[in-house]
């Protein structure tokens, strides 16, 4: 039995001993004493790892160090807070972060103020209400504008229907700015045409196999469904698949949002009607850039919108 | 095996332990519960390493390293805790992992049937092979794992108090079975408490006492009373007797009990200070009946009064609230919480008038668990042992006692007995004269006919879930025999 | 006790490890913060613990933490004294439990099952209650419930412990705890020894729901907002605490103690990896080894003690 003891002793340091080589290989490379963290919603987005590497890549060349965290969940707003938590422990000099909850996030937000630290707000917004409420203060806004970008969205598939038909939305998690933000311009974008009817709105919470379902249901219960405007690509590319296995690419309109690369290739097939890029590694490479600036005692725009584009091809 | 030395932690198990076996031989291994016995066996059948020793096979030395090795070897076990797959069936338990394939991966069920048949056919089992093990009795089960060593072809084979759940013509079944492998060259190690199991089988028997050997004597030149001393170091009256105690008031009356085929129309009455017994094949009803007075199973029709009182008994509980109290034959499954201590079991069915507000008044809890651990001379290192590392004796010791602080009147008993050693036997049924003295009514249900002869005030034989005769006092053990499997003395 | 020394002797070495490799990890802010993290999964766990102590498993806590949090916010919305609205968020957490022990005991259903359905029910409560948006804008009073300190100790802290104190007492020294060993150990011999098995058992889930309302409210506190998607994955968290603390899944053996040892590995585990700057990928590698080893350790030390038993 005692080498039972021993054994669970040597599993128990092997498991330890990986992520503190990793972090002690990351230590050697570590520059000029500057240290940016980013917290993102998740790290299994194609999206965010596009705005980690703008990011990663503009630290590089400014020669400061960066750390990428982020929870399991794009919706653990609670875990997320935690990272803050303990990244403020260290000595990160300036906070990007992706807010998983626009309100939630306010208090570790007011927490980093407090560290003396900078926090530059990325893609989704921090709920400003609760900002003034906490007393909190962000340094700058660097994201696309959403709300633009759905009603793009929506002119393009108003346009491609010809003014008539029925349109069915799948939507991200309520409550989240951004998606929110989204079907808050595709919407406004409809309403103008009379000819157009969204028949079907139901949230697919981000996820592809979840749209997938949703969209297969749909399909079902309204035949004469034209169009689709996913609220992301990966949801429309749920949508693309259970169009495709209904039998009916090509007939009808499937737009998504990001134009991230699987969902350009679709758009290329013909098997996707169109996406709205955004340009999450833009956005990566001027929140580090942002970041830098601040810690030089430069100032930054409050606001620093990246443009939007409708990819058709 | 020569010198074989095992310790566990606290515990030296065996000590300088060695024993020599011939093929063809039934060699029986004697010894008080802790006294090595299955230990040795378990060093023997790979299931433990030895901290020291040698074992030789044929007069080479061979390392014993698993329970696989041992097989290949020859050696077949059968263990004293069942070992089987509840939910395959009889013949699937029989062969598992050795099934007879028609192509590679497929079962030849048929064969497998037929074949699982044959040897429990030879064991005089009579139940269905395709019957989940689940569904099947204590002693079925035993007869499965039995035919699963003998479908082994063990050129050794050890069995551990293998007729422990059987009745008198299952148990002869088996020795025939037995004989027949002995005479064909097999080495048979029996274990066993039952003394005159060794008369009727063995060859020769070795006697273990605390770890070490004591003697190894041929069965035919011993003296009973001589293999008790050696296995006891004491004098014990073998002999099971009780003396009577002066009958009191009616405690119990059970009229028309009946439950679909388990139960038809049984009635009995119960005293103070009376021992009414049960005797009967397994599986003719004499479980039923304690169950179903003790509101385990819900009843069709019957009346059970308490004291003279109708009284209704839907659960454990209203037969608790009743004052009866249940020693069920399976004490591990249903008699103990292995995980809790002696003085946590022995508390559990009184623990709410230990409380006040929920919360346990300690102090008194240890008095009453240490009142009635030395009162029943429990053997164990302290009350706060956990009642797992406790031997089977005091396992039982452990229930009674629980049942005793509760101060049931009515204690019904379903195989006191089983499984332990003799010095135990003699405490439990010196314990039963002392409380039908105090004027508990006792109802003991038991497969050992010296127990009911010995101990009854008045004896039912149950058939087929009736009672088919009731006998006084002084009844001799082939009258109620005759009487349980329905032939005419 | 050995049992416990075992876990409490791996978090040390844990924390002795993050003291070598990182200068931020022992300093007293951070390990507020440690404890302060922990104490979500670690209230959860207290219940989660009963329930494994009686060979149950409980599945549903992470989406009653939702509903509850959000029949807390509707009743406050709706114009109810946030005292009154925290009574309602308790009463919910506790019918939820009533429910799982109910499906148990008297539908005689797998606790996996129960609880797995009432995980699915009490999340779709929740969404279909707050029509899947968070409702926020709570009182500061009622937010110092998660900000609020004691002395200098974080408010949540001090209620995680006092419920741990509490837990302990009641497994230890009252009749509810001893029937939950027994029940776990062997529900027959319980059964058989007169215990209600039905009525303890259906307790016991309450308990874990009530808890479970109990982390909705703080969580409620913390983020300002009762979220309909609160809570994901707690369940595992909390077994993993569980089963990480020594408590067997077989039920019958364990201890709180451990369970709040096990949290807190959990959380210095996660608060370390944060601070040496680990992928999150890794992280959960690291954690699920972390998990395994736990319950390696727990066997082994479980065929420890299984002395000759002839």
């Amino acid at each position: 039995m005692r080498s039972a003891r021993w054994s669970t002793w040597i599993a128990i340091a092997a498991v330890l001993a990986g992520p503190f080589a990793w972090a002690c290989n990351r230590g050697d490379d570590a520059g000029g004493g500057t240290t940016v963290a980013l917290v993102l919603k998740t790290l299994n987005n194609p999206f965010f790892i596009e705005l980690a590497a703008g990011a990663q890549e503009a630290a590089d060349s400014l020669g400061i160090e960066l750390l990428v965290q982020a929870p399991d969940r794009e919706i653990d707003v609670e875990k997320q807070m935690q990272i803050i938590e303990n990244l403020l422990q260290t000595d990160i000099d300036a906070l990007a972060l992706t807010p998983s909850g626009s309100r939630e996030v306010v208090p570790a937000i007011a927490e980093a103020n407090r560290a003396e630290v900078p926090v530059l707000i990325v893609d989704t917004r921090a709920d400003a209400e609760a900002l003034a409420a906490a007393g909190a203060t962000v340094a700058t806004f660097i994201g696309s504008d959403n709300v633009e970008g759905g009603r793009i969205a929506g002119r393009f598939v108003a346009e491609a229907l010809g003014g008539e038909g029925n349109v069915a939305v799948i939507e991200g998690i309520p409550g989240h700015e951004t998606g929110d933000s989204r079907l808050r311009g595709f919407r406004e974008a409809i309403s103008e045409y009379p000819g157009i009817s969204i028949v079907a709105s139901q949230t697919a919470n981000w996820e592809r196999d979840q749209a997938f379902n949703v969209t297969q249901n749909m399909l079902q219960s309204h035949s004469d469904l034209r169009a689709i405007f996913a609220a992301n690509d990966v949801m429309a590319l749920g949508a693309v698949e259970a169009v495709a296995s209904a039998g009916r690419t090509g007939d009808l309109v499937v737009v998504g949002f990001d134009a991230q690369d699987e969902a350009v290739a679709a758009i290329r097939e013909g098997a996707m009607s169109a996406s709205i890029a955004q340009h999450p590694r833009e956005m990566g490479r001027i929140a580090v850039e942002s970041a830098w600036k601040i810690l030089q005692g430069d100032s930054v725009p409050a606001e620093q919108p990246v443009s939007i584009e409708l990819v058709t091809e | 095996m020569e010198g074989i030395r095992k310790e566990f932690p606290g515990v030296l198990a065996l000590d300088d332990v060695g024993l020599e076996v011939e093929s063809g031989e039934v060699h029986v291994i004697l010894g008080e519960n802790g006294a090595g016995k299955s230990t040795l066996m378990k060093i023997l059948s790979g299931a433990h390493g030895k901290d020291a020793g040698r074992i030789f096979l044929d007069g080479r030395e061979v390392e014993i390293d698993g329970p696989r090795r041992a097989r290949e070897l020859g050696v077949g076990i059968i263990y004293q805790e069942l070992s089987l797959a509840p939910t395959l069936s009889g013949a699937e338990n029989v062969f598992l992992g050795r099934e007879p394939r028609r192509l590679p991966g497929l079962v030849d069920r048929a064969a497998m049937e037929e074949a699982a048949r044959a040897i429990l056919d030879g064991l005089g089992a009579a139940f269905d092979v395709r019957r989940p093990v689940r569904d099947l009795s204590l002693a079925e089960r035993q007869l499965v794992e039995i035919a699963r060593a003998l479908s082994l072809d063990a050129r050794i084979l050890v069995m551990d108090e293998p007729t422990s759940a059987l009745t008198d013509r299952e148990a002869q079944a088996l020795f025939d079975t037995m004989r027949r492998m002995t005479s064909r060259g097999v080495a048979i190690i029996y274990i066993s408490h039952r003394l005159q199991e060794i008369y009727d089988v063995g060859d020769r028997v070795t006697v273990l006492r605390d770890g070490r050997r004591v003697a190894t004597l041929d069965v035919a030149g011993s003296d009973r009373r001589e293999l008790v001393r050696l296995m006891a170091n004491r004098e014990v009256d073998e002999l099971v007797t009780r003396r009577p105690s002066a009958l009191g008031a009616e405690l119990l009356r059970v009229e028309g009990l009946r439950r679909a085929a388990e139960l038809r129309d049984v009635s009995f009455t119960l005293h103070e200070g009376e021992v009414v017994g049960f005797a009967g094949l397994l599986g003719s009803g004499r479980t039923a009946v304690a169950r179903a007075l003790f509101g385990l199973d819900p009843v069709d029709a019957g009346r059970i009064q308490v004291r003279g009182r109708p009284t209704s008994i839907g659960s454990p509980r209203d037969a608790i609230r009743s004052g009866m109290g249940l020693v069920t034959e399976d004490r591990k499954r249903q008699g103990l919480v292995l995980s809790l201590s002696v003085r946590e079991n022995i508390s559990l069915p009184v623990l709410q008038s230990l409380s006040r507000f929920g919360v346990v008044d300690a102090r008194s809890e240890r008095e009453l668990a240490s009142r009635y651990a030395t009162d029943l001379r429990i053997r164990t290192p302290s009350i706060e042992q956990v009642t797992l590392n406790l031997s089977g004796g005091n396992q039982q010791k452990v229930v009674l006692a629980k049942w005793l602080a509760c101060h049931v009147d009515i204690l019904i008993l379903d195989e006191p007995t089983r499984g332990i050693d003799v010095g135990a036997k003699q405490e439990i049924y010196a314990l039963m004269e002392r409380l039908t003295a105090e004027g508990v009514g006792i109802v003991l249900i038991s497969s050992e006919l010296p127990e009911i002869v010995g101990l009854c005030d008045r004896v039912l034989v149950m058939r087929g879930g009736a009672v088919v005769g009731t006998f006084e006092r002084g009844v001799s053990q082939e009258e109620i025999l005759s009487s349980a499997v329905g032939v005419a003395s | 006790m050995r049992r416990e020394f075992g876990t409490l002797a791996g978090l040390l070495v844990l924390c002795m490890a993050l003291w070598i490799a990182t200068p931020h990890f022992l300093t007293t802010a951070n390990l507020l913060n440690v404890v302060e993290q922990s104490t979500l999964i670690g209230i959860i766990a207290v219940g989660m613990t009963f329930v494994i102590l009686t060979a149950g498993i409980d599945l549903s806590v992470g989406s009653i933490v939702a509903l509850s949090g959000v029949a807390m916010g509707t009743a406050f919305r709706a114009g109810l004294p946030i005292f009154a609205a925290a009574l309602t968020g308790l009463a919910v957490g506790l019918a939820c439990g009533l429910a799982n022990g109910a499906l148990i005991t008297l539908g005689r259903l797998p606790p996996f099952i129960a609880t797995l359905g009432m995980m699915s029910i009490a999340r779709g409560g929740a969404l279909m209650l707050s029509d899947g948006r968070p409702i926020s804008g709570y009182s500061d009073g009622f937010r110092a419930l998660a900000t609020g300190d004691l002395l200098g100790i974080p408010l949540p802290v001090v209620i995680m412990l006092a419920i741990y104190g509490i837990a302990h007492f009641v497994l230890s020294r009252t009749t509810l705890g001893r029937y939950t060993y027994a029940i776990g150990g062997n529900e027959e011999a319980a059964e058989l020894s007169g215990i209600r098995v039905r009525a303890y058992k259906s307790a016991v889930y309450g308990i874990a729901g009530l808890l479970s309302a109990v982390t909705s409210i703080l969580l409620v506190a913390r983020l300002d907002s009762a979220q309909p998607i609160a809570g994901i994955m707690y369940e595992l968290d909390a077994i993993a605490a569980v089963v990480i603390g020594g408590t067997s899944l077989l039920g019958g053996s364990g201890s709180v103690i451990g369970t709040l040892i096990g949290a807190l590995i959990m959380g210095v585990l996660r608060n370390g990896l944060n601070l040496l700057g680990v992928s999150s990928y890794l992280q959960q590698v690291a954690i699920g080894g972390v998990i395994i080893v736990a319950v390696l350790m727990d066997m082994a030390l479980r065929r420890r003690a299984r002395l000759p038993t002839e």
